[in-house]
């Protein structure tokens, strides 16, 4: 979950009205906000992924606002239509990033903490909605220093200009291969020969979508007025971004005026609100409560939406960045939230249910009880394994293997085949302690089928200087007949990777070998720097105790 | 713990020792290795057996003991500076420059300091210089006396070796120390003939024994089982390995979605599922994603394989495929993430997850299930916090407090699974899932701080590990 650091007596600022930091902290919880840690004025929060308007204090200010009661309702927008401000949008862009949206925001001022939230607001935008630029991008400008009408267009990759943080001019493929943003989202591009670019009245170039804005219209401390644009591969999702920017920004103090938005399917950003009409009924139904209607209203104001009751019915007003509500269920959430989830008392369900184990749980239970009852100790390995365990040290045939794609452990990259292997690293481990020492563990193991059979395997193993085949055999022998009910038979086997020529057998049931016995070979012994004498045995448990 | 301090009263060892001590009251460590037999490392342990019991005491002794220095190994052929001095004036009396000429430095001034103290010489100022003459004839000194006692390996008394040592590099001085060993009166007065009677000693310690176990962290997973059970749910359970249909597409996570990318979750190299679900399922799937996130549902996607990064891809198969009206299922086993590991993450651990389907299932009721599941595992204060899932709506998170820490912590989660989730799979009726990690709790129950503790089966923990609550 992304996280978002907050000045608290800022956060009092923004609230208004005799709010205190202990009110803060006791409420943020409430709007799903994790506290990550605290410190003396700092405070860092977890927030979720479909709240991106909590990426920042001035959301967060308006959520807290809302459920302490201070200030209720949806935040009016106000988006003034006139002025000249207007984007062009070419036919070229349709092949590469076809969709631009953005909106004028005046009159605001951006101190250094506001410059510092606006920035993890878009960082966050940009990793979550924006899935990693790809989908949507965001450029923040000072207003001022931009010419209109705008233009969004393309351009070919030796187009020149000053980027962000520069003070010389670049080319686009200069920028791509030398700068940390081209580098990182440059592939988005793909092979392209032209590439998106975002040109004022004067021809200068003011941002080059999604990698970089340009140096000229760099925001400061000192802007008061700003352009925000979005652009993307779906129109949805820009404006859905852009809506999300709005809304902090209004939180932030600025006044809005509209950028129209023409060309190549292409239309201005419309911020209006939608309706959800809902019956109060399966809301409480679901929640488990009887609350009025004008509860139910109260409580939905509470989480910054409008709402009025409509006869028997309720209609509730959802301003444009509140995307994350798709639906009834999504309204029945909200309503829990404006309740407040502490005053959401546990109850008890009446119903008469027989609870039951798995089978195959069960059976594994048993073989535990009795395998420790036999003296030997349980252990726990991961069914993802690496290719030196499961295939160098044991020198077994490694034309099966399972592997995983970019695992970030070296010791978990392929699934194991069998548990033995794991034993012996856990024999391995422990060299250090007294002996006799004697594991056994059950658990999934895997092979290719169509694509992939997993089946249960038990397997065990007895280490000292006494232990020998017979002491095994015995083992298994008990097992089989206590724990299963069932006969089993060594064969001689000529020869097994893991064990000693002429100490090994197959286990045979029926006329079906299920598993495989002996002393372990010195040299695997000696690969897993064991020094003592090893006997051990897996089986396959699907098809013996379970299906 | 020392595993000789078997349950006789004495060790064969102590025996010796005593019946040694019995008939020869004082021995130092050596001399009862040397009667006995038995090594140092045994009479030490032995001694220090007795000692605990209050049958022998101890003493430490410092011996002192002397070998000679480079000048004393010079005085001891060529005699003492003031000797050498008392020689060459034997004959008559010297100047200073004469006796210079032989004696030079510091051995002058200590030839003459010493032959004076020893009242050998006469000092006599003339015009022509002081001049030495001998007073009486010189005796053996009792610096020559100590050298030659040394020389000897005779041991002298410390305080007549204490004019020499003050001299430089004549003596050095060896400390030794010893331990002495006596019986006390109980010592003294045991009899050791009627000891051999059988009588054992019922207090002393004994080694500790180790138990084959079932390993902590299936205690916890057992003792879950049990409780969902308990709490009137039927246990189902799938594969580890899952098609990306199962374990996101049915669950309505876009095929775009971060958590979807390798650098998440394990996908099976070179490995796709070739059957999904029916083809109804698979339809409806597409559609909701269509539907809902705007983006072309692509079935190969959705065919790859991973292993499950939640126990919920068994969950929503089991409803998806029995569409039950009513039903209290819990599925439980290993999940797995593309983490690195530390000392709270882990790439495979263990996860369970509870549902309940009902047409009058309440949030509060699920609230009211969960509060009970912690009751009966020994956690008693219990909270809700609102949170996110992606397939959950509302959602939310259970914080237990735990005494020991002193605070809260984020356990199971918790919700309503989303319609989106449950109307393309045919599923009418609420479906309400609560669960997590097992590690955390294993990690409370066991007071375990690392969660890697659990896989590293390190025998002497295994052996030792205690439950805390």
């Amino acid at each position: 979950m992304p996280v978002v650091e907050l000045s608290l007596s800022r956060l009092e600022k923004l609230i208004g009205k005799n709010t205190n930091k202990k009110q803060i902290l006791d409420s943020l919880p409430f709007l799903g906000l994790d506290i990550e840690s605290l410190g003396r004025n700092v405070v860092r929060v977890e927030y979720s992924p479909n709240r991106p308007d909590y990426s920042t204090d001035f959301g967060i200010a308006l959520g807290l606002q809302g459920i302490l009661g201070i200030s209720k309702g949806m935040p009016r927008l106000n988006i003034r239509k006139k002025g000249n401000y207007e984007i062009k949008v070419d036919n070229s862009t349709s092949r590469i990033r076809p969709f631009v949206t953005g909106i004028i925001a005046r009159n605001g001022s951006l101190d250094d903490e506001a410059v510092k939230q606006i920035i993890n607001m878009q960082e966050d935008l940009h990793f979550g909605l924006g899935r990693k630029r790809k989908k949507s991008s965001i450029g923040v400008h000072d207003l001022d220093r931009i010419s209109f009408p705008l233009k969004y267009t393309t351009t070919s990759r030796d187009h020149r200009f000053v980027p962000l943080n520069s003070t010389k001019e670049s080319s686009i493929s200069e920028i791509l291969r030398d700068s940390e943003v081209g580098r990182d989202y440059g592939l988005i591009l793909g092979q392209s020969a032209k590439v998106p670019i975002i040109t004022d009245a004067k021809g200068q170039t003011i941002s080059f979508p999604p990698i970089i804005n340009a140096a000229l219209t760099t925001v400061t401390t000192k802007t008061k007025n700003i352009l925000v644009e979005v652009t993307g591969i779906d129109k949805q999702s820009a404006e859905d971004m852009l809506s999300v920017v709005v809304a902090i920004l209004q939180g932030a103090g600025f006044q809005f005026s509209q950028l129209k938005v023409s060309g190549s399917k292409n239309s201005t950003p419309d911020f209006a609100p939608r309706s959800i009409v809902f019956d109060a009924d399966p809301v409480n139904k679901i929640l488990g409560l009887t609350i009025s209607n004008s509860m139910l209203v109260s409580c939905l104001k509470k989480c910054r939406l409008d709402a009025v009751r409509k006869g028997k019915k309720i209609q509730c007003t959802i301003p444009r960045h509140r995307f994350d509500i798709f639906g009834g269920m999504d309204i029945v959430e909200e309503v829990a939230l404006g309740y407040g989830i502490d005053n959401l008392k546990p109850a008890w369900p009446a119903s008469v249910h027989i609870g039951e184990k798995n089978t195959t749980s069960e059976k594994l239970d048993s073989i535990s009880r009795l395998m420790t009852g036999f003296g030997f100790m349980e252990t726990l390995n991961s069914t993802l394994t690496s290719e030196q365990i499961l295939y160098e040290m044991t020198n077994k045939d490694s034309s099966q293997i399972i592997s995983v794609i970019s695992s970030k452990s070296q010791e978990h990259t392929i699934l194991r085949d069998s548990i033995l292997p794991g034993l012996l690293e856990n024999l391995s481990k422990n060299i250090h302690e007294t002996y006799p020492q004697k594991f056994f563990e059950t658990g999934i193991v895997f092979s290719k089928g169509s694509p992939i059979k997993e089946t249960t395997n038990l397997a065990c193993v007895s280490a000292s200087e006494e232990t020998n085949f017979s002491e095994m055999k015995s083992v298994l022998q008990s097992l089989f007949r206590i724990g299963f009910s069932i006969k089993c038979e060594t064969k001689t086997l000529s020869e097994h990777a893991l064990f000693t020529q002429g100490r090994v057998a197959e286990i045979i049931v029926g006329k079906k070998t299920v598993g495989y016995i002996g002393e372990l070979d010195s040299k695997v012994l000696e690969n897993f720097r064991i020094r003592t004498k090893a006997v051990a045995f897996e089986i396959k448990l699907n098809g013996l105790i379970f299906d | 713990m020392n595993d000789e301090l078997l349950s006789h009263v004495l060790h064969d060892i102590e025996k010796q020792i005593i019946k040694l001590l019995q008939s020869t009251p004082n021995l130092t460590e050596e001399q009862l290795a040397h009667e006995t037999k038995l090594s140092m490392d045994q009479i030490r342990r032995g001694v220090e057996w007795l000692r605990q019991k209050s049958l022998a005491d101890v003493t430490d002794t410092t011996n002192l003991s002397y070998s000679l220095g480079k000048n004393g190994l010079d005085a001891l052929k060529n005699g003492l500076p003031e000797r050498k001095l008392v020689n060459l004036v034997k004959d008559g009396s010297k100047t200073f420059d004469e006796v210079r000429d032989s004696l030079q430095g510091p051995d002058f001034n200590a030839a003459i300091a010493h032959a004076k103290k020893n009242d050998w010489i006469n000092i006599e100022k003339t015009d022509t210089g002081s001049k030495i003459s001998l007073k009486q004839e010189p005796t053996e000194s009792q610096d020559e006396h100590v050298i030659s006692l040394i020389d000897k390996a005779q041991k002298p008394r410390p305080d007549l070796v204490k004019s020499l040592m003050e001299r430089p590099d004549f003596v050095i001085q060896h400390e030794e120390k010893t331990k002495t060993v006596s019986l006390t009166e109980p010592g003294k007065n045991i009899d050791l003939e009627k000891l051999d009677s059988g009588a054992i000693d019922v207090e002393a310690d004994v080694p500790h024994m180790h138990a084959a176990r079932i390993h902590p962290l299936k205690d916890t997973i057992n003792e879950i089982r049990e409780t969902f059970v308990h709490l009137g749910f039927t246990e189902i359970n799938g594969n580890l390995s899952q098609s990306s249909f199962w374990n996101f597409d049915a669950l309505f996570t876009p095929q775009d979605h971060p958590a979807r990318e390798l650098q998440d979750t394990f996908y099976l190299k070179d490995l796709n599922a070739k059957q999904l679900a029916t083809p109804t399922q698979i339809k409806n799937v597409s559609n909701a994603h269509k539907k809902g996130w705007r983006y072309y549902w692509d079935i190969q996607e959705a065919r790859r394989m991973v292993l499950r990064t939640h126990t919920t891809c068994v969950t929503i198969k089991h409803l998806a495929d029995k569409k039950p009206d009513e039903a209290r299922i819990f599925s439980l086993g290993r999940v797995f993430r593309n983490e690195k590991l530390s000392f709270k993450h882990l790439a495979e651990f263990n996860q369970v997850e509870g549902v309940v389907v009902g047409k009058h299932m309440t949030l509060r009721d699920l609230m009211g299930i969960q509060k009970e599941f912690y009751r009966k595992i020994g956690l008693t204060k219990v909270k809700f916090w609102p949170t996110f899932f992606p397939y959950t709506e509302p959602s939310l998170q259970s914080m237990v407090y735990n005494e020991k820490l002193g605070k809260w912590i984020e356990l199971f989660g918790m919700g309503i699974f989303r319609p989106e989730v449950t109307k393309p799979l045919g599923i009418t009726k609420p479906v309400l899932a609560w669960g997590g990690g097992i590690e955390r709790i294993a990690m409370l129950k066991f007071g375990v701080d690392d969660v890697r503790e659990f896989y590293n089966n390190n025998l002497s923990w295994l052996r030792t590990a205690t439950k805390c609550q």
